[in-house]
């Protein structure tokens, strides 16, 4: 009896913890950690040796989303998505491409150029603001190519746009990853088929 | 023996009588504009494509699959390649971005050996862009709900409107020209009675718009 007892205790206790925590995570922001599959550009590739680098604000990413009264409301993390984007994009753009984890490590290599992209800005549309049938997700960028001793060689704007309409049983989160993900696509396609046609980058090509 | 007959009947004028509310509640209007001659061999495939460039909606995939899915049924049942299968193989030419709007960037694009060979891998005669949404409208009544120690329940009553539009154009891979234009238009009224039990009389607009586009469409590609 006194066993059965203990273990009761137990069990309520369980639930009594699990109940606080249910309450708590309910009052905290959501988190959504964005996931996706990346396909690989059918595209020429570019006969160079390029290192990437991906510093520590790119890497750990996170974007916070407010609600109206200021309460933060969904996190939403994003860094690791784009080095997957990254990771299957340049290996069909050049012909070498080789991770740095510094950019004093890219001088060591003997490669062409370093490739530093960054996020400036994300924006996020959830439609219970904008009152469209729509997820949206805006990101930009600075992408940044240097020589391997670190001089500039290009330094240009990217923006990429993604959009998901609502679905009657598609939670915020899943909406908000969808999105993301067009979003990252876009970025994928625009960058790797203007590349060659951005100005600073066409000039350094010609004179290779 | 009278009485299980008469039984029999009531049940039966009672399930008319619900599939009758369900099926009246959606009309569906389908629109063929043919300009060019259409036909489809067996080893030929056809590809189904949703638009998402207009700024306020992008055409659910979850309805190009339904159009797909149905093409692919039944006596003229032609061979469709998955959008997302197509998509992600021709990565980066048919992303919203760089998706070709005109026949004449597909000729561009077709200039591309890569997107020339996928193409012919896949076997595609006809690219067909879909493009439309459903719009709710018209939303009236209200419902509401109580629950207590003796039960829940809910009383009231709501109405609404559905509208799917769907443009489908579909373009010729070989010609590069747009061969025709289908519009499916399908709208409904849904009802939510709910006296203690809410009981969903909804219109499926959306499915139907789906099912009358694909057969048009089957028809249209086997040039019949």
């Amino acid at each position: 009896m006194k066993l059965l007892n203990a273990t009761n205790n137990g069990i309520l206790r369980k639930i009594t913890v699990l109940f606080i925590a249910g309450l708590l995570s309910a009052c905290g922001a959501s988190n959504v950690v964005i996931q996706g599959n990346f396909p690989t550009p059918n595209i020429n590739k570019i006969p160079l040796s390029v290192a990437v680098y991906y510093d520590e604000s790119l890497r750990e990413f996170a974007y916070m989303e407010y609600s109206e009264t200021g309460r933060e409301e969904i996190n939403i993390e994003s860094g690791l998505s784009h080095m997957q984007l990254f990771d299957a994009v340049l290996p069909a753009m050049f012909d070498q491409v080789i991770p740095v984890t510094s950019l004093e490590d890219a001088a060591s290599r003997n490669v062409d150029a370093v490739f530093a992209p960054a996020i400036e800005e994300f924006q996020l549309a959830l439609p219970a603001k904008t009152k469209l049938d729509v997820y949206e997700v805006w990101i930009k960028y600075n992408m940044r190519l240097l020589t391997s001793e670190g001089d500039y060689i290009a330094d240009w704007v990217l923006t990429s746009y993604g959009k998901t309409p609502t679905e009657t049983f598609r939670s915020v989160e899943d909406g908000i990853n969808e999105a993301a993900v067009v979003a990252l696509r876009d970025l994928a396609s625009s960058f790797s088929l203007s590349f060659a046609q951005v100005p600073e980058v066409r000039d350094w090509l010609s004179n290779l | 023996m009278k009485i299980i007959t008469t039984i029999k009947l009531i049940k039966l004028s009672a399930a008319f009588f619900v599939v009758s509310i369900f099926t009246a509640c959606t009309s569906t209007t389908v629109d063929e504009f043919r300009q060019g001659e259409t036909g489809i061999e067996s080893d030929e495939s056809v590809v189904i494509l949703g638009r998402r460039q207009a700024s306020d909606y992008g055409t659910r995939s979850e309805f190009v699959e339904c159009v797909g899915e149905r093409m692919n049924r039944g006596e003229n049942a032609i061979s469709v390649v998955p959008e997302q299968e197509f998509v992600d193989a021709m990565f980066p030419w048919f992303e919203p971005r760089t998706a070709p709007l005109r026949t004449r960037d597909l000729e561009q694009l077709m200039a591309e050996d890569v997107v020339a060979r996928k193409m012919n891998d896949f076997g595609i005669r006809y690219i067909v862009w879909v493009d439309g949404f459903t719009e709710t409208s018209g939303r009236t009544g209200s419902i509401s709900c109580t629950a207590g120690p003796g039960g829940a329940g809910c009383f009231g009553f709501g109405t609404w409107e559905d509208d799917a539009n769907f443009d489908a154009r579909v373009w010729d891979v070989g010609s590069l020209r747009n061969v025709g234009t289908i519009n499916a238009d399908a709208t409904g009224q849904s009802y939510l009675p709910a006296l203690v039990v809410p009981i969903p009389l909804i219109a499926r607009v959306e499915a139907n718009a789906c099912s009358r586009l694909a057969t048009q469409l089957q028809d249209f590609v086997n040039g019949s």
